[in-house]
């Protein structure tokens, strides 16, 4: 249990994070709903990254 | 049945006063976080005290709390890490401190509270960031930029990497929070069942015995979720500040 809380929690701050990025952006800039669509992807895909750095598989920079 | 999540409320004590509207009180969570701070600091400056060649088992206690930290630190950091020991050790020392003393029945886990692993989460992360920013001037935020990245997929990469660095607290604080949230809330349920088995009668008190042989399993299990979650919380402390003083490579 332990080890599926840590990944799962890894992935869902990725989203998170790259969700609120996009909605902010897209409240001060008006770029509605283009931020949030970009930001909500790119937030997934370093959710994705974060998951494989803590589960030791791939390249860590 | 037993509220399993009645466990999590927050009591006032006694009011502090007012910002605002809003009232600042002294809760039960604060009485136990105090509580978590007296205990380790009786421990540490109790076992410091005596200085015996030959350590007394409060003393060992003591000894081997503050080798297993440091061993950690120069593991993960390197020597110039040991200038955050005291910071990592505090935080290791509370957490663990904290969890353990949920673990015993009638208390209050104050690490189970998602705004203080937040705010432990945040406070690592602001000192990762400044402390960088302090060493490292503007090339901290090379940490960024991976090299070896052919240059127009660097941008994207670029921005990856920034939700990847942003997300760091989201998860930290959030897997402390959820582990032992889930653990309490398990055992509680559990230990739920054998009251409202045993209220059956004859059979229903047969029946109890195999959910009080899982809560005895499961207070086993979450006393080493107790540690390792502090442990984990800890290692990551130090990877982080790591970065803050190595980054870019």
């Amino acid at each position: 249990m332990a080890v599926g809380l840590r990944l799962s929690s890894e992935l869902v701050a990725g989203v998170v994070v790259g969700t609120i990025l996009g909605w902010g952006f897209d409240r001060l800039l008006s770029t509605s709903p283009w931020g949030l669509i970009v930001l909500m992807l790119l937030g997934f895909v370093a959710g994705v990254i974060n998951v494989m750095r803590s589960a030791g598989v791939g390249r860590t920079p | 049945m037993a509220d399993p999540i009645h466990q999590f409320e927050i009591h006032k004590i006694f009011s502090l006063g007012h910002i605002g509207n809003q009232e600042i009180a002294f809760t039960n969570s604060s009485a136990y976080m105090f509580g978590a701070v007296a205990l380790v600091s009786v421990l540490m400056i109790g076992g410091s005290a005596g200085r015996a060649l030959i350590p007394s088992r409060f003393q060992s206690v003591a000894e081997l709390s503050y080798e297993f930290v440091s061993g950690t630190v120069r593991s993960s950091i390197g020597e110039e890490g040991m200038k955050f020991f005291p910071f990592v050790f505090s935080l290791f020392m509370f957490i663990l401190t904290a969890n353990l003393i949920g673990i015993i029945p009638y208390t209050f886990t104050v690490t189970s509270h998602l705004i203080v692993a937040v705010a432990l989460a945040l406070m690592v992360f602001l000192t990762v960031f400044l402390y960088g920013l302090y060493k490292n001037g503007l090339s901290f935020f090379k940490l960024f930029v991976p090299h070896g990245i052919p240059i127009y997929i660097l941008p994207l990469v670029t921005v990856i990497e920034v939700i990847s660095f942003l997300s760091r607290p989201v998860s930290h604080s959030v897997r402390l929070f959820a582990n032992m949230l889930a653990g309490h809330i398990t055992l509680k349920v559990f230990a739920g069942f054998v009251t409202s088995l045993s209220a059956l009668g004859a059979i229903g008190i047969f029946g109890a015995v195999l959910p009080l042989a899982m809560t005895t399993a499961l207070t086993a299990l979450e006393l080493l979720v107790a540690f390792l979650q502090a442990y984990v919380f800890t290692i990551l402390t130090c990877i982080y500040l790591n970065d803050a003083l190595h980054p870019g490579h």
